[in-house]
């Protein structure tokens, strides 16, 4: 045994460990004792029990920028930022989407999930009401320092199932744009404080349209959703959310969606992506790559692509996804803290593992700096975070977040969205209609609601 | 339909046999170059994406992802091995599969191997019932009951544990065939022998029986491992825990925090290739006669 | 896999066999005693993890249950009704059919083209065999991570080399029309080195004298192959062939790594759909139905395969 242990010091070469080879040899033994000296029914191995108590099992889905992030701040925490207690952190990344949320489900059926798990906040709805996650004690929370005040209402009002809290959120991540300060310059479209001028209506999204094509000679805003499984669903959401009307989806169906607000969502969305001022067939790639060439002027896209336009070298601003119909709203998501159902837990480690949540939003700035906004309040308040930029210039995002509408099969990485995105594409690339492409909507959520619901 | 047997003797002559046969060429005229030149052309596609592999993971992902991967400019660097073995995840999968393939071989031919001697001199009631349903089994895909094995297994609160993992693969109702024609064509004289002389059941079957079937036992442990190390859906779908998942299942669901990495990606698809080549190296013969005799199902 | 016809003919003449002792009655009791004995253990897993599951299956496809940790409900024949009524569970069989097709002619044919080159009795042996058979010793994970990176569509392999051609590069794994194309390349390199040695072992064991006859009398190299050898592997091309569409329609692994069954679920085979709706979709019950549509279609399959074999024989 000469490796050195993660706990003695900086000096380790991965704080956030994975696997030493003392966990190794307890295992084998555990295998070896476990199966063969009790017998097939009795000998299960307790991974919970055999990787020892001290270590917190935490999972996400955050690869790339977003995946080092996490890791700086799991390194912090378990460091004892802020003179804090530290942890010691068995972290594992699982790939974004329907892989990741199986995962979390199973682990959880199965009794044995880990300690902590990341979950899209438009994702609840499909683990709070089957018991699939565990609720958090408030109380032991506010111990360490997080309040429900701490959080912007609409998010927050999104955490809970039946009264009880079951997610704590990490951020808000909208869906925003993006300009290249120099082209909006260009097309009169910023203020004299260098801002974006608000729009107020489809007719002026249309005409910035034109005016960003005029000034990069190339195309105007750019929107990749070829192929894309939530794209169109993200542009189509928020857009539909600023025209006031709801978007439910009842179990057993029929769904809730206004067709005529629809219609003139999609038709906005044909209107504004012809083919000729702003290209309609590129897939997210395609526009990321147009985008940071210099070959647009404003791409629709989540803030979390911020640190890849950072480095194209773009005078690159950014704004809360401009208000165009009656009411400003902006298609968000949350990363949120859930507690993985366990069928037995210690509560020794839950204590530990809302400890561990609540200082991980402490550490929410560095999360700030892949474009999310901290959804743990006090942390905008910093200076720190007024100096990003242009991360702050959408902050109030958060104000008008509008989510995915909660049921078990919707949200982030969903067969949901990939169903909506369908027709709207169809609609995009001239294949259908407005019209046909809403009625195809309404027709696939009703398959959806229509399915027997397996959480209820 | 008893090549089981006639196949495995025949493996024992000199291992040439193959060179010297006369099929094809003889003094027959479809021309050495022909066939030479087909055979070089097969395993030349056959092998490049080893090579293609080999090559990107020992470049730096810098090189990969600014000039494009071309084989001859980047520098060498085995940079990528040296992260994947700190990372400490692929070895410690390469032991899971190394002990869960070792388990349900040993589990799988112990069991398999009473169980076809059992049928095969036995005359307990029901046994041919039992055979009957046995071999009925084989048709049962064990891809088709996942869903209601999770179920069970989640019953026993076993997911997560290597026992789950590793007793449903321990069901090989295919070897208990394959072993039990085998047990049927072994000349009885002997065990009668032993018999009379008052040995029990258990010792006639491990001291006569068992030795002479050393080579049918030996191919279905080879195809047994070979497919437990190899197995996916099954242990993809009741391991959540890395800490307890296979090279395959491990490779395939855990991810890494910096995104997709060519080069680690490569080193590490290779050092989890690396046991079972070298084995193949090492027992060649062994290995070709297993799948030959067992792949068929003995026929 | 096989016929079940020589078990009775060999049990009969393993019965007389029995009881040939002049000592009493106490060998022939341990013995019928412990026939029994040696095949419990196996019936213990068999039952536990083979009979179990089929009837837990069975009883599950009539119920809602669910992954969700709540009641489960007795809901008849509406699974059943329901997987009827599905357009993705037909287009997932329907996925499942084509990968079948495209995977196991490539595998039967070039399987045997490797063993018959091999055969003629090249220099090496060894070195073909362990690039045709190599592959197949590799995980499934490992395959895949090194064709997806060959299917990179930028970097990869298969790209750089149509470039260098001078021809469009392909998306070999975003094109609907392209993509199950892709994994069944992927599949048949993987797989055919198993299909190769079974050839190669067959035609090991093959009588040489009709060839050589045929040979004296000045037959071609061309001719044999066609008139004698290929009709003597009639037997074992049916059985490779049996056992490798039986392979190909239980195709899952590689999919569900490589493509997750896009895109736009042109690649989902029907045990993807099955672990899509019972785990992801968290719907246990209906997958299960979906299950045994699937299992009455591999049953018959078996079964008409197994006709066809023994008329043959």
């Amino acid at each position: 045994m000469s490796s050195r242990s993660p706990a003695q010091g900086p000096a380790a070469p991965d704080p956030v460990h994975r696997l030493s080879r003392r966990r190794l040899l307890r295992h084998t033994m555990a295998a070896a004792g476990g199966l063969l000296a009790a017998g097939p029914l009795s000998g299960c191995v307790s991974p919970a029990s055999a990787s020892g108590a001290s270590s917190l099992s935490v999972w996400d889905l955050f690869q790339g920028g977003d995946g080092m992030l996490m890791d700086e701040m799991i390194e912090a925490v378990s460091k004892g930022a802020g003179g804090a207690e530290g942890f010691e952190v068995d972290r594992t990344i699982l790939d974004w989407g329907p892989s990741y949320y199986t995962k979390l489900a199973m682990s959880a059926a199965g009794g044995r999930a880990s300690d902590v798990a990341a979950m899209h906040l438009s994702r609840l709805a499909g683990y709070a009401p089957g018991g699939l996650v565990d609720p958090f004690d408030l109380d032991l929370l506010a111990e360490f320092g997080v309040t429900a005040e701490d959080f912007a209402p609409a998010v927050w009002s999104r955490t809970r199932h039946e009264g009880t809290v079951y997610a704590i959120p990490l951020d808000v991540h909208p869906f925003i744009v993006f300009y290249d300060k120099e082209a909006a310059e260009k097309a009169g479209l910023l203020t004299t404080s260098g801002e974006l001028v608000p729009m107020g209506s489809p007719e002026a999204l249309l005409e910035a349209g034109k005016a960003l094509a005029g000034a990069t000679g190339e195309a105007g805003i750019l929107f990749g959703h070829v192929t894309d499984t939530a794209q169109n669903w993200r542009l189509f959401a928020g857009l539909y959310a600023q025209t006031g009307a709801e978007f439910a989806l009842p179990d057993g169906g029929p769904p809730k969606i206004d067709v005529d607000a629809a219609v003139r969502v999609v038709t906005l969305m044909t209107r504004l992506f012809d083919g000729k001022t702003n290209p309609n067939n590129l897939d997210y790639n395609g526009a990321l790559a147009a985008f940071t060439s210099g070959r647009g002027g404003m791409a629709m896209l989540g803030e979390w692509e911020l640190p890849t336009l950072k480095k194209s070298g773009l005078d690159l601003g950014a704004a809360p996804f401009p208000q165009v119909f009656e009411e400003p709203a902006v298609y968000t998501d949350s990363h949120s803290f859930v507690l993985p159902h366990q069928d037995d837990p210690d509560p020794a480690r839950r204590r530990e593992a809302h400890r561990y949540v609540a200082e991980i939003l402490k550490q929410s700035l560095t999360w700030a700096s892949a474009g999310h906004i901290p959804a743990y309040q006090p942390v905008l308040a910093e200076p720190g975070y007024a100096a990003l930029d242009p991360q702050s210039s959408y902050a109030d995002a958060a104000e008008v977040a509008v989510l995915d509408p909660p049921n078990w099969f919707a949200g982030a990485g969903s067969n949901f969205q990939n169903r909506m995105c369908q027709p709207l594409q169809s609609a995009l690339l001239g294949n259908t209609t407005p019209e046909k492409a809403v009625r195809q909507m309404v027709r696939e959520a009703d398959t959806l609601l229509r399915q027997p619901d397996p959480v209820a | 339909m008893s090549a089981t047997v006639t196949t495995v003797r025949s493996r024992r002559r000199p291992p040439r046999e193959a060179a010297g046969s006369p099929l094809l060429l003889g003094h027959g005229r479809l021309p050495r170059v022909l066939t030479g030149t087909a055979l070089v052309v097969l395993a030349v596609v056959w092998l490049l994406p080893f090579v293609w592999a080999v090559i990107t993971s020992v470049q730096s992902e810098e090189d990969i992802n600014t000039t494009g991967l071309s084989p001859f400019k980047g520098a060498f660097t085995l940079d990528a091995y040296q992260r994947i073995l700190e990372r400490g995840n692929v070895t410690v999968w390469a032991f899971n599969s190394f002990l869960i393939s070792a388990l349900v071989t040993l589990i799988t031919v112990a069991v398999s191997t009473l169980a076809a001697y059992g049928f095969s001199r036995g005359t307990f009631r029901g046994r041919r019932a039992l055979l009957g349903v046995t071999v009925a089994a084989i048709m049962v895909p064990p891809q088709l009951l996942v869903v209601p094995l999770f179920d069970q297994m989640t019953l026993f609160h076993m997911v997560d544990t290597y026992a789950a993992v590793i007793l449903p693969q321990v069901v090989a109702p295919m070897m208990v065939f394959i072993l039990k024609r085998f047990f049927d064509a072994v000349p009885r004289e002997l065990e009668e022998a032993a018999r009379i002389d008052g040995a029990s059941e258990f010792r006639v079957f491990r001291s006569i029986v068992l030795p002479l079937s050393r080579p049918i036992v030996a191919a279905v442990a080879i195809f047994v491992f070979i497919g437990a190390w190899n197995n996916f859906m099954w242990p993809f779908i009741v391991t959540n825990d890395p800490d307890l998942m296979t090279l395959p299942v491990g490779l395939a669901t855990v991810k890494d925090a910096y995104g997709v990495q060519y080069a680690q990606s490569m080193a590490s698809a290779l050092l989890a290739a690396l046991p079972l080549i070298v084995v193949f190296l090492l027992f060649q013969r062994r290995i070709v006669d297993s799948v030959a005799t067992t792949g068929l199902g003995g026929s | 896999m096989t016929t079940t016809a020589p078990l009775g003919a060999e049990e009969e003449a393993g019965s007389p066999a029995v009881a040939p002792d002049g000592r009493g009655t106490a060998p022939r009791r341990t013995r019928s005693g412990n026939g029994l004995v040696f095949v419990l253990p196996f019936l213990l897993v068999f039952g536990l993890f083979m009979v179990w599951p089929i009837v837990q299956g069975l009883w599950m496809s009539f119920t809602d249950s669910s992954l969700a940790l709540r009641d489960t409900r007795f809901v008849g024949f509406d699974n059943y009704t329901e997987a009827f009524g599905d357009p993705d569970v037909w287009s997932s069989l329907g996925n499942t059919v084509f990968f079948t097709v495209v995977s196991s002619v490539p595998l039967v044919l070039i399987a045997l083209a490797m063993a018959l080159l091999v055969h003629s009795g090249l220099a090496g042996q060894w070195a073909w065999r362990l690039s045709f058979f190599a592959p197949y010793l590799l995980p499934v994970t490992v395959v895949t991570m090194i064709w997806t990176w060959l299917y990179q569509p930028e970097l990869g392999m298969a790209n750089q080399l149509l470039t260098a051609l001078g021809m469009e590069p392909v998306g070999w794994l975003s094109d609907e029309s392209v993509a199950m194309w892709s994994v069944a390349a992927l599949t048949v390199w993987w797989t055919v080195g198993f299909n190769f040695l079974l050839y190669l072992a067959a035609l090991q064991s093959l009588p040489t004298t009709f060839d050589e006859a045929a040979a004296l009398d000045g037959a071609g190299a061309w001719r044999r192959l066609w008139s004698i050898t290929l009709p003597q592997l009639r037997r074992t091309t049916g059985l490779v062939a049996m056992l490798q569409i039986l392979a190909s329609l239980k195709v899952f692994d590689q999919i569900y790594i490589l493509t997750k069954g896009g895109p736009n679920g042109s690649t989902r085979p029907v045990l993807e759909y099955v672990y899509d709706v019972g785990f992801t979709g968290y719907r246990l019950g209906y997958a299960s139905a979906v299950s045994y549509l699937f299992f009455a279609l591999i049953v018959v399959v078996s079964l008409a395969q197994f006709r066809l074999f023994r008329r043959e024989d």
